[in-house]
């Protein structure tokens, strides 16, 4: 790693400031396990026995990946990663960033990963906020004892590292698309458009297809009755795969681009 | 040596639609050179071509004397920008926007104070770019071009929006960088009467071809070639009158057109006409400024 790449990287962290998706990153991490403090709270009487029922901590961290999963986290990205290339559009300084003494692959790779340390930004959050879902509700009620069993940390932090994984091809496919076009709606119109397509493949044999699919079905992987059509092939790997290949060609699409400002 | 040089630079956005044509550009290390040429004359183009913000199709640019393309990282260290509007993080404070470069630059920190001073921004360093006038976001663009000390500082219309005592700031703010610091300035403008009391020289393009270029003594040499107008009831037979005297009169913007000559001439051209019965409706002398030789490099 050249002294230049981390130099890009300081800048491109500083740019992210008070921007929208920082913001994005921040709310999204306490989003859903807000919801459920305020659904545990308002259906206070039932919680003296979901706290000490076993697989308390698995079940809580399902309830917090349900809507994330299928939902949050697809939309998340698509918007964030937009959103961190549209920024050089809007303010109209892709021109100033092309012409400062960085070599393209440096500030290709600088900003995708400033997008992956977002991520993990919001997936440290997240898990935060889901370790807060379980200890605001206790605190809050006399009656309601601590959970018994200890925090499974190397099951989350394993689940954690598949969902990352799963949604790198969303990161890859939308920065791709946003460093192609000026036109905000066009990356998030085609990434809603293939989340909706995700969706709509999750019972479909062949729904591994669409990239955008991998963290629906590392949720759905642990229904007991799913109407999905999980694949047996191993999804985080295909994740990667499609990662590699996307950022790639997004990295060729860029450094070819006859207009840079 | 030159701080820019570009020979036969021709770039074309479509097979049929020529921008520019064998564009050779060369600016003086030390001179503050004037870019002129009406709106869509291609100095943009030019600019955005020599910075390489656009692919180059034909032609060769360097820069102290260093071809771009090899040089590309080496030569942007040295050189300083502003195309067109400004280029700023709404969101972000001016000391922000000037520090997100300096960690690239890896020039002092001081440095952000100093030049928000030098560019008169003294006390905005915590104000949002995005609460700027527009004013303020040129000062600022400004700045951030100074940032890295560039040997080269190349401006594209840099006073577009400014009021008239933002113009004089800026020509003043120009003036002195290249005077105390040595920066060699390239900058573009489509009036002529906005930068004739920055520039030391002066390159004219129009419609995608260079007219002119040269240092502005040069150009002011064409100053002297003042001329005769005359409008009058029947050009050809005015035409042949004043030819018959040993005279070469031309048609231009349909009047008739001689070389300044005295003033006793003048009259004896007039009552000649007069006498021969043509009537006279004008009769003026045209001072070639340059202003008059800009519009008729641009026009022909």
């Amino acid at each position: 790693m050249t002294i230049s790449f981390v130099n890009s990287l300081q800048s491109e962290w500083i740019k992210r400031k008070r921007s929208l998706a920082s913001w994005l990153a921040i709310v999204g991490g306490f989003f859903t396990p807000s919801i459920i403090i305020v659904a545990r709270i308002v259906h206070s009487d039932r919680l003296p026995a979901l706290y000490e029922a076993s697989g308390f901590w698995k079940l809580l961290w399902r309830n917090n990946w349900e809507s994330m999963a299928l939902f949050l986290l697809p939309i998340g990205v698509i918007l964030a990663t937009s959103l961190v290339t549209q920024m050089e559009y809007k303010n109209n300084t892709w021109k100033q960033l092309h012409t400062v003494p960085l070599s393209l692959t440096t500030i290709f790779f600088s900003k995708l990963v400033i997008i992956l340390a977002m991520m993990l930004q919001f997936f440290l959050l997240f898990n935060i906020g889901i370790y807060l879902s379980a200890v605001i509700p206790y605190l809050l009620f006399p009656g309601v004892s601590y959970p018994k069993e200890s925090i499974p940390f190397m099951w989350f932090l394993k689940e954690n590292m598949y969902y990352f994984v799963d949604c790198l091809p969303i990161i890859a496919l939308q920065y791709l698309i946003s460093l192609r076009y000026k036109n905000f709606l066009i990356p998030i119109g085609a990434g809603f458009m293939l989340w909706v397509a995700a969706l709509g493949s999750l019972s479909w044999k062949y729904g591994y297809v669409i990239p955008y699919t991998y963290s629906m079905f590392n949720f759905l992987k642990g229904e007991v009755v799913s109407k999905a059509s999980v694949p047996a092939a191993n999804i985080h790997w295909m994740a990667v795969g499609y990662f590699i290949a996307i950022t790639g060609a997004g990295y060729v699409l860029y450094v070819t681009k006859k207009e840079k400002g | 040596m030159y701080s820019l040089e570009t020979r036969e630079l021709t770039h074309r956005f479509s097979k049929n639609e020529i921008i520019l044509k064998d564009i050779s550009l060369q600016v003086t290390e030390g001179s503050i050179y004037g870019f002129l040429g009406p709106n869509g004359a291609g100095k943009t183009t030019t600019l955005r071509l020599v910075l390489g913000l656009l692919k180059k199709q034909a032609g060769i640019i360097s820069f102290f004397g260093q071809p771009f393309n090899e040089n590309r990282i080496g030569v942007l260290r040295k050189v300083g920008s502003l195309i067109e509007s400004p280029s700023l993080y709404g969101h972000l404070t001016a000391t922000e926007n000037l520090s997100l470069l300096q960690k690239i630059y890896q020039c002092p920190k001081t440095r952000i104070q100093e030049v928000l001073n030098l560019v008169g921004l003294p006390d905005t360093g915590n104000k949002k770019a995005s609460q700027f006038s527009l004013g303020m976001k040129q000062r600022l663009s400004i700045a951030v071009a100074l940032l890295h000390s560039p040997a080269l500082l190349i401006l594209d219309e840099p006073t577009n929006g400014l009021d008239p005592n933002g113009i004089i700031d800026m020509r003043e703010l120009l003036k002195k960088l290249n005077r105390d610091h040595g920066i060699t300035i390239v900058i573009s403008s489509h009036l002529l009467p906005e930068i004739e009391k920055l520039v030391t020289h002066v390159g004219i393009i129009n419609k995608g071809k260079m007219m002119f270029q040269g240092t502005l003594s040069e150009l002011k040499q064409k100053e002297q070639q003042s001329s005769v107008v005359i409008d009058t009831s029947d050009e050809a037979k005015a035409m042949q009158i004043i030819g018959n005297n040993g005279m070469a009169p031309e048609i231009r913007n349909g009047k008739i057109t001689l070389p300044i000559m005295a003033k006793e001439r003048i009259a004896s051209v007039n009552r000649q006409l007069v006498n021969d019965g043509i009537e006279v409706y004008e009769m003026s002398i045209i001072k070639n400024d340059l202003e008059a030789i800009f519009m008729d490099l641009i026009n022909n």
